[in-house]
């Protein structure tokens, strides 16, 4: 083996899915030194791959699953992994990430990367052993459920020890938010890659290994880990990480309602009144039944829930997130949290995005209350705002894409389309990805968050954590000293650019780390210094111990993705948000009157991060300063350089 | 003196750090294959139990091995001895609590040593679920309290024996 590189397995598995071949190749030297791993490396195979002609659910997409140095490696919290392809949600750059404890597996079977390739005549499984893999019949677990197939194909194997990545039968069937579940009730969720794998013919992903991860230098590498973890177990932050254990996400409910952020009623407002019903202290109470953490994490943010009688009896279970309450809760104005339990165990167990799918039906909910839709459209359904039977109705019907369900099966803006009329007023999307649970009329930096996450909006490639709980040591720490008080304005949109861009670079080494946003995004413990002290004693890549050269991996690692999506044919005019959150003032609220000024936000990003402002695209001297000159070319053909 | 690991069950969370810290003192890798602990999880019944060698008054695991290759420390800390162990797996058939197991690379049986007298996994864990404590009765409680949370899934209750 010549890849020279520690703390990664040092191969990857490319899968010619058409023919059946599985190609095992060693790491590539330079994906590991200049863009380290997840996404940084899947952005540099899909650049390769795949462009404007590749439609995203035919055989020419490339669906990728991505690990990382630190996945798998004593780091809390790093047992995570990620997929990428292009998105058959929104025909641009997608990426999801999961935890749980299918990445550290993935590498303790002997690989880094899958990258699957083609389509398969039937449905297959890929599994993962020891150095080997290879493709498994997989007809007799179509159709099935995410929880069935696991237990079949360790039963299968004899061996408990299997972890997975699954469809579920949305996947199959072509939702275009499906979601690859990893370890029951962990997902992938976001942009359509279990739909990607669906159309790919392939049903999972399993692992099981024994092999060791080395680290270049043992002794140093514990040293750094123990550094950064006594950052994380710093007296300052145990009240996070106690709320974290005691409540996981859930606290952000009561959190972000109470500075009117929680999206209620479809976007309409950031302030839901029966917040208490479904919040944290009702969970903890009544159904929470224990605690769990993903591979080697020590914040153990998950927790099992059970509901002990009534129609939505069932568990043990993974309880909901922060996003799938936020989704089938409060914007569907629902306060019954035992519902908001079941639809979120089923779109686990079906395979979907809990935020498209909650918000998809929010959608359809605002639509009925304005009329734009009856029940002629709905088959029958009732969608008044919380009505609970309709809602869990829907869920099954967009998994099976029967009838309304097909139309909501697409997301709001294609769900948008078909509808007509106005019914695009009520579809909050960026680039075609529903709204995650932020709102920028209570937070100004989450707009610009939003406009300018490669995947759509969604907070998890530059939220910030700063102005929003309120940091004002850590502001000082990492900016200009003038500009602190207007970095923590929460409402202010100066200096938010700068703060947006330091933080979207900070995440795309999250990313290829792969690590959690635990730690980084809250607490906000980990900084750029914290991949200079374990990247190059880990795995030998000194270069990394440079903090210059760390940071400009992380500029790199945007830019791929950014002339990525730019090539197919993004620009400012794209990187905008939905006319809700841009134009209507909060209509009430701690935050009420709120509106973000998202113009003047893009520009200081756009400055601060090499574009031009007109359009969003690079400066050519930024590309060759970060080595993708190859990008510059590319680019440069298409017109589509900073002028 | 002899030491020994008093486990709570109900602080684990099934982490898994205590294999990454084990393995890494013991193999110089992150492997949890060859961990010395072992999280066993169901996450149908969503428990997790952590298993690792409990150091017993009357050790099975000796009785079982042929060879004679599982002795005392200088710190009357049983251990493996390489050199005797033939891999045959009588131990690991022999222990009821899952504390000694095949090592998947050496193919010889590996079993906690208790780091001689800093166990990784202690440090490992962020919970504070392991302890290492000494032997005296009242640390011979704490093993076996820390173990009572486990009691509702195996269901004692209701399996309470004839008087």
């Amino acid at each position: 083996m010549t890849f020279p590189y520690k703390g990664y397995a040092g191969y990857y598995a490319e899968v010619d899915l058409t023919k059946g071949k599985v190609h095992k190749r060693e790491m590539e030297k330079e994906w590991a030194r200049l863009y380290l791993g997840g996404t940084g490396v899947a952005a540099r195979i899909l650049w390769e791959e795949t462009g404007p002609d590749t439609d995203p659910l035919s055989p020419e997409n490339v669906l990728i699953l991505g690990t990382g140095p630190l996945t798998g490696v004593m780091f809390s919290p790093s047992g995570r992994m990620m997929f990428a392809a292009k998105g058959p949600l929104t025909g641009v750059w997608a990426e999801s990430h999961v935890g749980g404890f299918f990445g550290p597996e993935v590498k303790y079977a002997g690989f880094d990367f899958v990258i699957l390739k083609g389509r398969s005549p039937k449905p297959v499984y890929l599994f993962l052993r020891d150095g080997k893999a290879e493709l498994l019949d997989a007809s007799h677990l179509w159709g099935k459920e995410t929880d069935v197939t696991t237990d079949m194909i360790r039963e299968e194997h004899k061996d408990p020890e299997i972890e997975t990545g699954i469809i579920g039968p949305a996947g199959e069937n072509g939702v275009l938010y499906s979601c690859i579940t990893v370890d029951r009730y962990r997902a992938a969720g976001r942009a359509g890659l279990g739909t990607v794998m669906g159309s790919k013919n392939v049903k999972a992903i399993a692992a099981s290994g024994s092999l060791g991860l080395e680290a270049h230098n043992m002794d140093k590498y514990l040293e750094a880990n123990d550094v950064e973890m006594q950052k994380l177990s710093d007296p300052i932050w145990t009240d996070s990480l106690t709320s974290l254990r005691k409540y996981g996400t859930t606290d952000l409910v009561a959190i972000i309602n109470e500075i009117g952020r929680l999206p209620t009623k479809n976007h309409w407002t950031g302030f839901y009144e029966d917040a208490d019903d479904i919040g944290p202290e009702i969970i903890a109470e009544k159904y929470r039944t224990g605690q769990e953490a993903c591979h080697g994490c020590e914040v153990g943010c998950k927790y099992v829930y059970r509901v002990k009688d009534g129609k939505f009896a069932h568990g043990p279970a993974g309880g909901p997130e922060y996003e799938t309450i936020m989704a089938f809760g409060s914007n569907c104005l629902n306060n019954d949290i035992e519902s908001v339990f079941h639809m979120g165990t089923r779109c686990d167990l079906l395979g979907m995005d809990t935020i498209s799918c909650g918000k998809s039906i929010g959608f359809a909910m605002e639509l009925w209350e304005k009329g734009i839709i009856t029940k002629k459209d709905t088959d029958g359904l009732d969608l008044s705002w919380g009505n609970v039977e309709s809602m869990v109705e829907l869920v099954e019907k967009i998994a099976k894409r029967d009838g309304f369900g097909d139309v909501l099966s697409k997301g709001v803006r294609k769900a948008a389309e078909i509808i007509g009329g106005d019914a695009w007023m009520y579809a909050v999307h960026v680039k075609g990805l529903e709204a995650s649970g932020q709102d920028p009329r209570a937070h100004q930096s989450i707009g610009l968050t939003y406009a300018t996450n490669a995947r759509g909006a969604d907070h998890l490639r530059s939220l910030s954590s700063l102005e929003e709980l309120g940091y004002p040591e850590i502001v000082k720490a990492r900016f200009d000293d003038e500009k602190t008080d207007a970095i923590l304005d929460i409402m202010s949109p100066k200096h938010k650019g700068e703060v947006v861009w330091d933080i979207e670079d900070l995440y795309a080494l999250v990313d290829s780390a792969v690590i959690c946003k635990y730690g980084t995004m809250w607490p906000p413990v980990y900084y750029f210094d914290t991949f200079s002290n374990v990247i190059s004693p880990l795995t030998g890549m000194d270069e990394w111990a440079q903090p210059k050269f760390v940071k400009q991996a992380a500029e790199r690692i945007n830019h791929l993705r950014r002339a990525y999506n730019h090539r197919l044919g993004i620009t400012r005019k794209e990187e905008n948000l939905p006319r809700r959150l841009l134009k209507e003032p909060m209509p009430t609220g701690p935050s009420k009157g709120g509106l973000p000024d998202l113009d003047e936000m893009l520009d200081e990003y756009y400055d601060y991060r090499g574009c031009d402002r007109e359009t969003g695209f690079p400066k050519k001297e930024k590309l060759e300063e970060l080595g993708l000159d190859f990008v510059a070319k590319d680019l440069g053909k298409r017109k589509m350089l900073a002028k | 003196m002899k030491n020994l690991l008093a486990i709570d069950v109900s602080k684990c969370t099934g982490c898994r750090n205590c294999e990454l810290g084990c393995s890494a003192v013991q193999t110089r890798t992150f492997n949890p294959a060859r961990s010395r602990i072992k999280i066993l999880k169901n996450e149908i019944e969503t428990t997790i139990v952590p298993m690792v060698c409990l150091q017993c008054e009357v050790p099975l695991c000796v009785d079982a091995c042929p060879t004679g290759a599982i002795v005392r420390n200088e710190h009357d800390t049983l251990y493996v001895h390489d050199d005797d162990c033939i891999g045959c797996g009588n131990c690991v058939t022999a222990c009821i609590y899952g504390g000694i197991e095949i090592e998947p690379m050496t193919r010889k049986a590996i079993k906690c040593d208790l780091c001689g007298g800093d166990p990784a996994c202690v440090r490992a864990c962020d919970y504070g679920a392991i302890e290492y404590v000494g032997a005296k009765a009242r640390d011979l409680t704490k093993r076996a309290n820390g173990i009572s949370a486990l009691s509702p899934f195996y269901r004692y209750e209701e399996q309470e024996a004839e008087p």
